[in-house]
């Protein structure tokens, strides 16, 4: 599973927002996602990818900064 | 000090009936109970017992998708309950016409998130996860209920919820009525709300030997208040509100008044933690006349507390006897929790809200399965069956916990 897909997925199931609506460019406040959702979503990631989060991490503020970050971790977890 | 006069401006419900108000209390009428056999299979043993559910309640259906993802099973019949009463009290979620930042949420709820904690605890000792919902503090947490009321609604005043066993909910509105009398606030959003069928929570009842014994076939006459063969208590979930607000400030706003609280009276047995004792709910009952202006003759209706325990039953009768002396042998007393279970913190709510509608609807819902009265029981005017008696002009619920904590309503009739 993608970063995006896994996002969408969380999104469609905790928020019933439609996956057109989850594009990089968006905030994730305007999709009505604070602060305790995305640390759940982090939570899921962490859980489907078997990746353990720094608490440092600098909170992303869109869609795209996500699927950035999570790509990144993701990444750095395969070296 | 000046008294404001409190009236009842909204109700909303989750019971084991649905959320019509109506239908619950006719139902009511017809001696209808909604105990089942509740079956749970985990380890380290299946439970059988019987209990009160609200099969037709679903989070998301009801509170939509972000609410439910954040709260635990308590809540959210509470805040449906609660935004039920909103509406009928012909407020809207939120408003820009009117100054909400004194009006407050005051909550009740004994056990709070049972069902996010006891899944922690599977996670951890029985699927060997390492870590949990980073939200279980929050969503599990007694005040969740008030914390969302208040944020849904824009609600800026007191924001609290007791937590007092099974008097929970009575204190809560008790409470929230002196607020409003005194004039500290106009509108307080009050009730309360539970859900008890985590297993280990479960298993910890049956543990204390209160419950009642039945099996499928058996379980709809489980809850016997007063009954010579009664053997027990029965729990259930569900969720009940009232929005309590200022007599001159409903009147201002053209709300329709449901009813009246006229009184609230506490104590504190000081005596056991389990076993109740008359001197201490007596002197909650006097103290709840007293504060409603209001002499024994005064009262119409009791909706006792009755749980159906071999040791409560009695003693709340007792308590009945004496402070209520000639007047008791035509008192007209009922015990709804022989239909609608125990839901704890929740209780006080549904039985205030059963007591305003007897009251509203000029009729008394009965003790159900009450055929055999105990002996030591009597003394008071049981009602085996509903009965419509005009006018009915002032109810008393009672509510008598766990740890010794007693408060009494007294309610009055709308037109009053």
């Amino acid at each position: 599973m993608d970063s995006i897909d896994l996002i969408r997925e969380f999104l469609q199931d905790r928020l019933g927002i439609g996956e057109d609506k989850i594009v990089p460019e968006t905030p994730l406040a305007a999709l009505g996602v604070d602060s305790l959702l995305v640390l759940e979503m982090m939570f899921a990631f962490e859980d489907h990818f078997g990746i353990k989060l720094s608490k440092n991490l600098k909170t992303p503020q869109t869609i795209g900064q996500m699927v950035s970050l999570m790509d990144r971790l993701r990444r750095e977890q395969l070296r | 000090m000046e008294r404001r006069r409190v009236a009842i401006t909204g109700m909303g419900l989750v019971s084991p009936f649905g959320g019509n108000l109506a239908d619950f209390f006719q139902r009511l009428l017809q001696g209808e109970s909604a105990v089942r056999q509740l079956r749970l299979e985990d380890p380290p043993r299946p439970l059988a017992l019987p209990f009160v559910s609200c099969p037709g309640f679903t989070a998301e259906a009801t509170l939509g998708k972000p609410l439910a993802g954040i709260t635990d099973r308590f809540a959210q019949l509470g805040l449906a309950a609660a935004f039920a009463a909103w509406e009928e009290a012909g407020l809207s979620r939120q408003s820009d016409r009117e100054n909400r930042e004194d009006w407050g949420v005051s909550w009740g709820t004994a056990l709070g998130g049972t069902i996010v904690y006891e899944r922690a605890y599977q996670d951890f000792w029985l699927r060997a996860r390492d870590r949990i919902s980073p939200l279980s503090v929050i969503i599990g947490m007694n005040n969740a209920t008030n914390a969302h009321l208040s944020i849904q609604l824009g609600l800026g005043g007191i924001s609290t919820t007791a937590t007092v066993a099974c008097a929970s909910s009575a204190i809560a509105i008790g409470e929230a009525f002196r607020r409003i009398r005194r004039g500290e606030t106009p509108l307080i959003l009050t009730g309360g709300s539970e859900a008890p069928q985590a297993y280990g929570v479960l298993r910890a009842w049956e543990a204390l030997r209160v419950l009642a014994d039945g099996d499928e076939t058996r379980a709809a006459t489980a809850c016997r208040p007063f009954s010579r063969d009664r053997d027990g208590l029965v729990l259930g979930e569900g969720g009940a509100a009232l929005v309590l607000e200022d007599w001159e400030h409903a009147l201002a706003r053209g709300a329709r008044i449901q009813g009246e609280v006229i009184g609230y009276g506490t104590s504190s047995d000081h005596f056991h933690l389990v076993r109740p004792e008359v001197s201490g709910q007596v002197r909650a009952l006097r103290a709840a006349l007293a504060d409603a202006r209001l002499e024994p003759e005064d009262i119409d209706y009791i909706n006792a507390h009755g749980t159906a325990t071999l040791e409560g039953d009695p003693v709340e009768i007792e308590a009945l006897r004496q402070v209520f002396g000639d007047r008791a042998q035509g008192l007209a007393v009922s015990g709804t929790k022989s239909m609608h279970g125990h839901p704890l913190g929740a209780a006080g709510a549904i039985e205030a809200i059963v007591s305003v509608l007897a009251l509203r609807e000029q009729a008394l819902p009965p003790t159900a399965h009450l055929v055999d009265i105990d002996p030591d029981c009597v003394g008071v005017d049981h009602l085996t069956s509903a009965r419509r008696q005009a006018p009915l002009r002032t109810a008393l619920s009672n509510s008598f916990a766990f740890g010794g904590s007693n408060a009494v309503l007294v309610f009055r009739a709308a037109a009053g």
